[in-house]
């Protein structure tokens, strides 16, 4: 574990903000109030029950399912100190999911290629301008070309998604949303349908992307990788983040007056043991933070204070 | 050759009977005891006849209707009981009837002269009986504002190719003095053609059909008329029935041609008389268009029936006859109805020798006789 | 056992001998009906054939055109105008209905309706509504295989994964470039296999049409040459129409696998 001190992210830049976001579908409440300060270069896990809401949590963010209540501030550093609202999805957010992240008429390369060219050239530019055009493509394959190589894809570039296997397809899915240097990445269960080896070397690619972050802080730079991952996995949620949230529908909420379950929050929020890629993984280390997950995030009785366990932000301003 | 005539003997079927029931011989011995003791139980030979809607074609569907003849397989009214054969009714549309007709799918089949040219060369025909003659059941129609038949030249006629209405108009247009190189005769299915002209689409402007789609026509739209029709080439486009000389050949076939020829007469016969003459013509129109009965009046008029056996004696037995299929087989040969011309032949087997297409008079005779 | 596989030479040779079969069967069919009656042209031999088709091919000496080519001309154009109307209108309409919803709301109860209406029953509809002319062949096929194909794509537009539409918006598209540059290119392989399905329709509808109304084309001549039971003219008719049907397919089959090299069709 590194001691968290010079090389963690600073403090002060946050790149998300969830400021009492509610959301739900019809008349049935799914997230409530949840408040959420994510800092820039930081690597958060979300847990939480099946039916917590946190693929509604994610949309909210990748702006597809805006929330009910409150908002989402993105900031960047064309937002300025206030930030962006988010209400619609925008390039400065990538994501993963599962499956389905591929375009299946595109190989490899293209797939990744693809943002680019959405982003840099419209439809008109494309068949009008032929000729500019076959020049900015030919660069945008070759960033993509090296975006494989850094997942270790450089083999594959010219293979369609069905000629890959799970793992693959996940690598690719990472270049493809990194290649947009998004001021944030969400994951969505992304490591769900592989099988125990292939997750372990794709848990072992996001911990080098963590070191990159660090090694930017380090040099004083911006870190370039902030990230949210979604996983039923509590083992993979500690090792991969340094930072755990847990959303939960069994807290207190009679206590707090409400007559009807107002849905899910934020009952966890603590930070968790970074791990490195030069260390053996020893999840021995955790047992106990994993207990404590168990009991106030998953348990449905007895239900929980929703203050007492969310204390990321008092230990990092205590410290 | 007097194959024909030969009396139909009952020892063909007693083999086949006897090598099914020789697994059960005492069957077999109450078969033989049955058959020996009353003949009649054999079943009449049954032979089929294709026809379809027309107002003297419907007489059999209408025979059926009025229980003179069954038109099921294996069931038989008094017509079929006195000549002691099976007639078996296969309704079908006009152009299936001939392609099943020359398809050898049925024995006889209603259908004119002119069509029955066709499947004569590949299956030698008889007609045994003229059922009518279009006297206006074939007709031009064009606009009120067409008065003169030239002034449709280079335009579009609309009918069917290669049928009596292309005979009819061909016709009509040299009793005029035209040439019908100077035409454009142009297929249309004449129910499709009737419909248009009726809509007054763009185009359709001349049409020559059949019955129920003149009258139909005539009825719906009030400004077009009748350029010309068949009146004025009477006789000439002959509805009949024709049945395969094969068929004749078999044991019951003359009996089955005499038959269906009785039945013919039995149904002009109401058509006669005042008393049954209202009710046979609605049962008609029944079986032709739906019509109600004072359509079918007119049709019956314009379609002239040969009503009895003398009228068709006059017609298969006069001199004019020979000078209009002649004229009918000219106009086949021209417009590549047929690849070559048939031989055609008047009277029996006997006079006329082996032909694509005779015309027998031998059965209205026998029917006119056996009254 | 049920499926048990059989090597590749036992499938082609079965395949080839039963299409020998068919042909040694026609053979003696065709024959036995000459020993009973040497002019009959119901059933002809192939030497019969061989003329028949000689007679569709050389200058007609009435008409003074060759028959197969008035009638491939006339029937072709009908066929491929109206399966191109068809074909693109259902293509942009499937697109509109898959991407949005209102449009869908829309159009979805009448052409699920239509879709159940087959056009040769609605022939005289069509004589009404278009006259006779060239377009009734046009319309008849376009809108005979309208309804079908855009439920189709609609259908196929639909099953576009919600992930990859919200993956495209992050990726920067634009709602236009959603619809042509993902969406579309999505599609196409099923909008190909409804293509190719609906050549058959289409063909239907023409012929049927061409029998009633057709003074040219390749069901008016079949209609008449049967009429005058000359099998000899007609059944070559129908194996052009077979060929016909058949490389159209196979031309649209492998556009699929040009265009769409990723595609794998569900067996």
């Amino acid at each position: 574990m590194n001691p968290e001190g010079d090389a963690s992210p600073a403090a002060g830049d946050i790149a998300l903000e969830s400021r009492g976001v509610g959301h739900g579908f019809g008349a049935k409440a799914v997230l409530f109030d949840v408040n959420l300060k994510l800092r820039r270069g930081q690597f958060l896990s979300l847990v939480g029950p099946s039916g917590c809401g946190k693929s509604t949590f994610l949309r909210a963010i990748v702006g597809t399912h805006p929330p009910r209540a409150g908002e989402l501030r993105l900031f960047s550093a064309e937002s300025g100190d206030e930030g962006k609202v988010i209400d619609a999805p925008g390039r400065d957010r990538g994501i993963v999911y599962q499956q389905y992240s591929l375009f299946p008429f595109l190989t490899a390369r293209e797939n990744v290629a693809i943002g680019p060219m959405l982003d840099q050239t419209s439809l008109a530019f494309r068949c009008l301008r032929r000729l500019r055009w076959r020049q900015l493509r030919r660069e945008q394959w070759r960033a993509a070309g090296d975006m494989l190589e850094k997942v270790k894809l450089a083999d594959a570039m010219n293979l369609y998604p069905h000629e890959m296997s799970g793992g693959m397809r996940q690598r690719v899915a990472l270049a493809q949303a990194m290649i947009m240097k998004p001021e944030i990445i969400l994951l969505d269960e992304p490591f769900g349908a592989l099988d125990e080896a292939t997750r372990e070397d794709l848990q072992y690619m996001l911990l080098s992307l963590y070191e990159e972050n660090q090694k930017a802080v380090r040099q004083g730079n911006r870190p370039p990788y902030t990230l949210i991952i979604v996983t039923h996995e509590l083992n993979e949620a500690i090792y991969v983040g340094d930072r755990l949230v847990g959303l939960s529908q069994f807290w207190d909420w009679r206590k707090e007056g409400h007559a009807a379950a107002p849905g899910a929050t934020v009952v966890y929020d603590k930070p968790t043991p970074v791990f490195d890629t030069k260390t053996a993984r020893n999840f021995e280390r955790f047992t106990a933070q994993r207990e404590e997950i168990r009991r106030v995030v998953f348990e449905p009785a007895p239900p929980c204070d929703r203050h007492q366990h969310v204390v990321y932000w008092r230990e990092q301003t205590a410290r | 050759m007097n194959l024909a005539f030969t009396p139909p003997t009952r020892t063909t079927p007693i083999p086949m009977k006897s090598n099914r029931f020789a697994l059960a011989p005492a069957a077999w011995l109450l078969g033989a005891a049955l058959m020996t003791c009353a003949p009649s139980a054999l079943p009449a030979p049954a032979f089929s006849l294709a026809w379809s809607e027309y107002p003297s074609w419907s007489a059999f569907g209408v025979a059926h209707v009025f229980k003179l003849i069954d038109g099921r397989e294996g069931q038989t009214g008094p017509v079929e009981d006195k000549w002691g054969v099976d007639i078996v009714l296969k309704e079908a549309e006009y152009d299936p009837c001939l392609t099943m007709y020359g398809s050898g799918q049925c024995d006889a089949v209603c259908m004119t002269t002119l069509d029955a040219l066709n499947p004569a060369l590949g299956r030698p025909s008889v007609v045994i009986v003229p059922t009518s003659t279009s006297a206006g059941a074939d007709a031009l129609i064009v606009p009120k504002t067409i008065t003169n038949i030239k002034q449709l030249r280079g335009r579009k006629v609309y009918g069917l190719a290669k049928s009596v209405s292309e005979y009819c108009f061909n016709r009509n247009l040299e009793l005029l003095g035209e040439r019908p190189e100077d035409y454009k005769y142009s297929n249309m299915d004449p129910g499709a053609a009737a419909v248009a002209l009726q809509q007054k689409q763009r185009e359709i402007e001349a049409i020559i059909v059949w019955n129920p789609f003149v009258l139909e026509t005539l009825n719906k739209r009030k400004d077009v008329h009748v350029l010309f029709d068949s009146t004025t080439i009477p006789n000439e486009i002959i509805d009949s029935v024709v049945m395969a000389q094969a068929s004749l050949d078999k044991p019951g076939g003359r009996q089955f041609a005499c038959a269906v020829v009785d039945a013919f007469y039995q149904i002009n016969q109401r058509l006669a008389e005042p008393a049954t003459r209202d009710d046979t013509l609605i049962a008609l129109g029944e079986k032709f268009s739906h019509l109600d009965l004072a359509s079918m009046k007119k049709v019956v008029e314009q379609t002239r029936f040969y009503a009895t056996p003398k009228a068709a004696l006059d017609l298969f037995t006069g001199a004019e006859l020979k000078a209009v299929t002649g004229r009918v087989v000219d106009f086949c040969v021209k417009q590549e109805i047929v690849s070559s011309a048939p031989k055609i032949g008047y009277g029996s087997q006997a006079e006329a020798g082996a032909v694509a297409l005779r015309f027998d008079p031998a059965f209205i005779r026998a029917v006119a006789e056996k009254k | 056992m049920i499926r048990r596989p059989i090597k590749s030479s036992t499938a082609a040779f079965l395949g080839v001998l039963s299409v020998l079969l068919l042909l040694g069967g026609y053979t003696f069919l065709a024959h036995r009906q000459y020993q009973r009656n040497p002019d009959d042209t119901t059933i002809p031999r192939w030497s019969q054939l061989h003329k028949g088709l000689q007679s569709a091919i050389e200058v007609n000496r009435r008409s003074e055109d060759r028959w197969l080519v008035v009638d491939a001309v006339a029937s072709g154009q009908r066929l491929f105008l109206g399966l191109a109307g068809g074909v693109a209108a259902s293509l942009l309409l499937g697109l509109a209905m898959g991407c949005f919803t209102p449009i869908e709301a829309f159009l979805h109860p009448p052409l699920s309706l239509l879709a159940k209406v087959p056009p040769t029953a609605a022939l005289a509809v069509f004589f009404v509504l278009v006259g006779t002319g060239n377009n009734m062949y046009v319309a008849m096929i376009a809108f005979g295989v309208l309804p079908t194909m855009t439920l189709t794509v609609n259908l196929a537009v639909k099953e576009f994964p919600d992930e990859l539409l919200y993956k495209a918006y992050t990726l920067g598209a634009s709602h236009m470039e959603v619809v042509w540059t993902i969406i579309f290119r999505q599609v196409l392989p099923r909008f190909i296999d409804a293509f190719r399905l609906s050549i058959g329709p289409a063909m239907v509808y023409l012929i049927a049409a061409e029998m009633v109304v057709g003074d040219v084309g390749f069901g008016y001549r079949i209609r008449l040459q049967s009429k005058l039971l000359n099998m000899s003219v007609v059944y070559p008719y129908l194996a052009i129409l077979a060929a016909f049907g058949f490389g159209m397919d196979s031309l649209l089959r492998l556009l699929q696998r040009k265009l769409c090299p990723w595609y794998e069709p569900r067996r």
